[in-house]
């Protein structure tokens, strides 16, 4: 694995300078079931395509965004910042 | 000697008596080597393989299953056939290693010598080792495994890395060379249009590339660029439409040096020569290999020039030593100067097998004849010199089988027909010395697929041929299948300038450069496609039957046509698994292992997509290639990993350690004293005086902005916005899952700035959680890692405000200054932030300061303590300290599924809160049972317990737990402790048993601590 990143801020970096956050998802109310917590908690979708997920610039500026990729060839669609757009 | 002919002055008749000027060797200086325990002599330049060679060696390897000798083939680091081990390292490329001074080279794959290989008998009962040989006979065994095991490793398997492990540990030869021993090291390179291969071609790319501006790495795995004009001897004829009509008429190899030398020479260029690409990753990461290094390369545009390699057709012994690959010839007698034989026959389908016979000739080796399985070739003017020179020519034949037992010594030739079959009864014999094949070539597309462009069967051209490129990428020259100088050119030309047009900043360029450029590309695409469609046109007249595979009545009977010389793969077995059902080129390839050995495919792929397409009667295309993976050659594991380098942090104080005799240890990256003089003595001086040590490993963050106090109180299980300024407080993170992530204090500087301690290692982890909540929750807080930046030392003791009262005239009195209370003030001269906590147990400060002071401040404290007898103390002492305290360190006396409750927390969770991280999960846990319990427990009588120690029920017949961390506790006189145990036993007095070495240790819960229970002490 070896793709570039491109930081909302710093720009274009190899994905290694980053942490990998995981799919992006909503997190429930305090008062959720316990099934939507659990869900939330340990259940991922592992999608072979498309999905939204959180990278943090571990060895830049320290900043969480968002990126959208494929998680089959590693393609990103667009990276952006919290709120830019809807989680 | 071993693999040599028996004649005399052989070292000196091996070579041309006259150094060609295309030669890569400088004769005047020799080189001596070992090879199988004889010494050798090479000259400076040489490979491993054209030394020996030059030697009068023959036979460089005996064949992975039937042990057949087998002699070079393609002289370019493509096929098997000369891996020897050199200096301990197995499977090292003959053909490819150059020589140095006192290497060691050692045979591989036989015994007792290459010459006489006992095991060559299994040739003999090859008949009894059908393809699938392993599944058909160890599925339902009639022979059980384990009995022959032993003798099936011994035979198989390629080189030995018993002698490796032995070199490395200097049980054998070693002068730096070990893989192992020797240092691996990765490189990053970053290039605007990188260029795989140094040929023609790749040359013009990268010259035009360079020209417009773009940054260009140019990656070749030979020693000299220029591709196959360094070797092929011929006087080049170049039009003038190319734009380099000025090489017209002159050698080859000039041309060649001129060019490498215009590369070299031009400042915005780098040149990797001896460097293999061996795999394309994603964003366009070339792994490359160079020696012991392995190159990351980065490129914005790819470029493809990696040529076409060709590879042997099968007929019968068709992998006789002194079989070569018409290329292979070429090289050993242009680039080495070695003449390979006395009589040679040239066999040939395709037009470089013209340029071969000339090659030979030039050399002064007698052609006996020269064979084309073509009724008429593409360039009529050289056949016509080899015919003058009264070379036998055979047009419309081609070989059935090649005779000799260890050397080549005749072939037999026949009459091809219009299907490509040979015409029984014409047989002739020819004798000679030396099989030079012209049989194909395969475009070297590996490294192209790996990008996801895809290649498609030309039935003219009879090729993979590139198609469907994914953008940023580019091809030239005999990788599009077509093996013509000025089309190489100019599609070199072609991939460079559309290469670098596409670059951002030039596609945006208006630049009258830039403009010109534009224009040249528009020409000389046009041009490539002139010349593309007139040499498609030439190829329809010449093109004869293709006789890959040979097939004559009967030859069914013909068992020994080598398909795979990696792994003795014939075309009875290909046939034969085709037929048995695995007839998809996949299934093939992992039940024949075709394609499978060494050298991944590269002589056996296309022979055995043939195979495989005769039997199932589908088409080439429609058979289609097997998915090629990187490795493209294969890699140490070595140059994979790089050299072993390991961050070291130490603090600002660490060297004052050394001076006073610290023993030191590790704490993930930092390094820590253990112990100074003796635990006792610490212990003594914290509990009756005063002690200092250095912390300046825990993590520290700094939490800024309106919001800080929301993020804490939601980060954390306690509350932090009502905290006072002025205050600490003790706090636990827990993940959405309740479980229990680090501890530390919280303590609040101002209404929006709070200081946070996190435990030592962790830090970089609660940084990420805590800038992670803010982000999501769209808080206005900034969260710093100021670790670095930071000194922090713990003096603590009943004499500890003694001590600092002779430094600060900040008011440390209990009143002023109570327990969990922090200041910022000077102590020494140095600003400084005072927390007032006890993580030993006694009354104490936490001082942080500038780190740079470090030094300085650790001194003065020293000095200044020595009316107290101050004793500095390590991690060891801390440990026995906090132990009594029962202070929970997270990570030792929690794990990745306790949370706070189990943990003996529950003071710490505020379920008022409206929500934290992880109250769904810890309002749950709480109305369950736990599933364990931390506990302290003291040992009865002097028994001891160590961490880890499994804990059991008191008559020892229920597992219930473990100790996660144990010492000896001198205030109590006896060992002590902390566990995780099962709930029914958070009891004061419960019995207990550790299994310490082999025995059950009673022990008893304490659920207070040990020292001071009241805390009476820390507050003091």
């Amino acid at each position: 694995m070896g793709f570039l990143l491109e930081c909302p801020n710093c720009g274009k970096r190899d994905v290694y300078e980053f942490r990998f956050g995981g799919e992006a998802h909503r997190r429930p109310r305090v008062n959720s079931s316990s099934e939507e917590w659990m869900k939330y908690v340990y259940m991922r979708e592992n999608v072979a395509g498309v999905q939204q997920e959180w990278w943090f610039h571990r060895l830049g500026c320290h900043k969480w965004f968002l990126a959208i990729r494929d998680t089959r060839d590693n393609s990103v669609m667009r990276t952006f910042w919290m709120g830019e757009e809807l989680v | 000697m071993e693999g040599a002919r028996p004649t005399n002055s052989e070292e000196r008749d091996g070579r041309s008596k006259e150094p060609s000027p295309s030669e890569l060797l400088d004769r005047s200086k020799m080189l001596n080597f070992e090879f199988n325990g004889r010494r050798m002599s090479a000259f400076e330049g040489d490979t491993v393989a054209s030394a020996l060679y030059a030697s009068g060696v023959r036979i460089f390897s005996r064949s992975f299953k039937y042990h057949r000798p087998r002699g070079l083939l393609c002289v370019s680091g493509r096929c098997p056939n000369c891996l020897m081990s050199v200096d301990g390292v197995p499977n090292v490329k003959a053909c490819t290693e150059r020589v140095r001074a006192g290497m060691k080279v050692k045979s591989q794959n036989c015994w007792p010598s290459l010459e006489h290989d006992i095991f060559s008998v299994i040739d003999k009962i090859g008949r009894f080792l059908p393809v699938g040989f392993y599944y058909k006979t160890f599925i339902n065994p009639p022979i059980e495994w384990s009995r022959v095991e032993w003798i099936i490793r011994r035979l198989t398997g390629l080189g030995d890395i018993e002698e490796e492990i032995a070199s490395a540990t200097g049980k054998g030869p070693k002068d730096g060379r070990s893989i192992i021993s020797s240092s691996f090291e990765h490189l990053n390179l970053q290039a605007d249009v990188a260029v795989i291969g140094g040929g023609p071609c790749g040359i013009f790319a990268a010259l035009e590339a360079g020209n417009a501006g773009a940054r260009v790495v140019l990656v070749d795995d030979q020693p000299a660029l220029g591709g196959h004009l360094r070797y092929s001897g011929e006087t080049l004829s170049i039009d003038v439409a190319t734009g380099e009509g000025a090489y017209s008429g002159l050698k080859s190899s000039a041309v060649a040096s001129t060019l490498e030398k215009a590369v070299r020479d031009r400042p915005n260029m780098t040149v990797l020569d001896n460097s293999t690409a061996f795999g394309i990753y994603e964003s366009n990461l070339i792994g490359i290999v160079r020696g012991n290094s392995e190159i990351r390369l980065r490129a914005e545009q790819l470029v493809f020039a990696t040529g076409a390699h060709e590879f042997p057709s099968v007929f019968q012994n068709n992998d006789l030593p002194e079989v070569f690959l018409g290329r292979g010839m070429q090289r050993l007698i242009n680039l080495y100067g070695v003449i390979p034989g006395k009589r040679a026959v040239v066999v040939s389908n395709n037009d470089s097998g013209l340029g071969v016979a000339r090659t030979l000739m030039d050399a002064g080796v007698k052609l006996e004849a020269y064979i084309d399985s073509r009724k008429a070739v593409g360039a009529p003017e050289t056949l016509a010199e080899i015919e003058d020179a009264k070379v036998q020519t055979f047009l419309g034949w081609a070989v059935k089988e090649a005779r000799g037992s260890k050397h080549v010594s005749s072939i037999v030739i026949c009459e091809v027909d219009n299907e490509g079959e040979l015409v029984h009864g014409t047989e002739r014999v020819v004798s000679c010395d030396l099989v030079s094949l012209s049989t194909g070539f395969e475009t070297e597309a590996w490294l192209l697929n790996q990008t996801g462009s895809r290649t498609i069967y030309d039935e003219l051209l009879r090729e993979f041929i590139p198609r469907e490129l994914k953008p940023t990428v580019y091809v030239c020259g005999d990788l599009t299948g077509i093996h013509d100088l000025n089309i190489a050119i100019m599609q070199g030309k072609v991939a460079g300038l559309s290469a670098a047009a596409n670059l951002p900043a030039m596609a945006r360029s208006t630049e009258l450069k830039v403009e010109y450029q534009r224009k040249s590309l528009e020409t000389y695409s046009r041009l490539v496609s002139q010349y593309e469609g007139k040499y498609r046109e030439g190829m329809k007249h010449t093109r004869g039957p293709e006789v890959l595979v040979v097939e004559y009545p009967g030859s069914d009977k013909m068992r020994k046509r080598f398909v795979c010389v990696c792994e003795d793969v014939v075309a009875k077995d290909i046939s034969l698994a085709t037929f048995e059902g695995f007839d998809d080129i996949e299934t093939l390839k992992r039940y024949s292992t075709v394609t499978m050995g060494p050298c991944q495919g590269k002589m056996c792929s296309m022979p055995s997509l043939h195979l495989c397409s005769r039997v199932t009667g589908r088409s080439i295309a429609q058979t289609g290639r097997t998915v090629s993976r990187p490795p493209f050659v294969p890699v140490a594991m070595g140059a994979l990993a790089g050299a072993e380098l390991h961050p070291v942090k130490l603090t600002g104080i660490h060297y004052k350690h050394i001076e006073l005799g610290a023993r030191i240890m590790d704490m993930g990256e930092w390094k820590r004293p253990h112990v100074y003089t003796s635990v006792e003595e610490e212990y003594k001086a914290v509990r009756e005086s005063v002690g200092v040590i250095d912390v300046s490993t825990l993590g520290r963050l700094d939490v800024k902005g309106r919001d800080a106090g929301k993020l804490l109180d939601f980060v954390y299980t306690h509350i932090f916005s009502t905290l006072k300024v002025g205050k600490s407080r003790y706090g636990v993170i827990c993940d959405d899952a309740g479980i229990v992530l680090d501890d530390g204090t919280v303590t609040r500087l101002s209404e929006t700035h709070y200081f946070i301690t996190t435990t030592t290692g962790n830090v970089e982890f609660v940084e990420e959680w805590l800038v992670w909540w803010a982000t999501a929750l769209r808080l206005d807080a900034y969260i710093t890692n100021v670790t670095a930046g930071l000194g922090a030392v713990n003096v603590a003791g009943p004499k500890a405000r003694d001590l600092l009262r002779k430094l600060t005239t900040v008011d440390l009195s209990s009143g002023a200054f109570p327990y969990m209370n922090s200041a910022e003030g000077e102590v020494a001269g140095v600003p400084c932030i005072l927390l007032r906590i006890g993580f030993v147990g006694e009354t104490g400060w936490e001082i942080h300061f500038p780190a740079e002071f470090g030094e300085y401040f650790w001194d003065t404290l020293l000095e200044a303590g020595k009316e107290f007898g101050v004793k500095p103390f390590g991690v060891e002492t801390q440990r026995v300290l906090r132990l009594e305290k029962k202070h929970v360190i997270v990570g030792q006396d929690t794990d990745a599924l306790s949370n706070p409750f189990e943990a003996d927390m529950a003071w710490t969770v505020k379920f008022e809160k409206e929500d934290f991280v992880g109250k769904a999960a810890l309002v749950a846990a709480e109305k369950k049972e736990p599933e364990r319990m931390l506990v302290g427990f003291v040992m009865k009588d002097s028994m001891v317990a160590h961490d880890g120690d499994q804990v059991f029920s008191q008559d020892g017949s229920r597992h219930i737990g473990f100790v996660t961390s144990s010492r000896f506790s001198p205030k109590v006189g006896r060992c002590v402790g902390m566990a995780l145990v099962s709930p029914e036993y958070y009891k004061e007095g419960s019995l207990i048993r550790v299994k310490s070495d082999d025995a059950l240790n009673g022990a008893e819960v304490t659920l207070a601590p040990f020292y001071d229970p009241e805390g009476k002490r820390l507050r003091a």
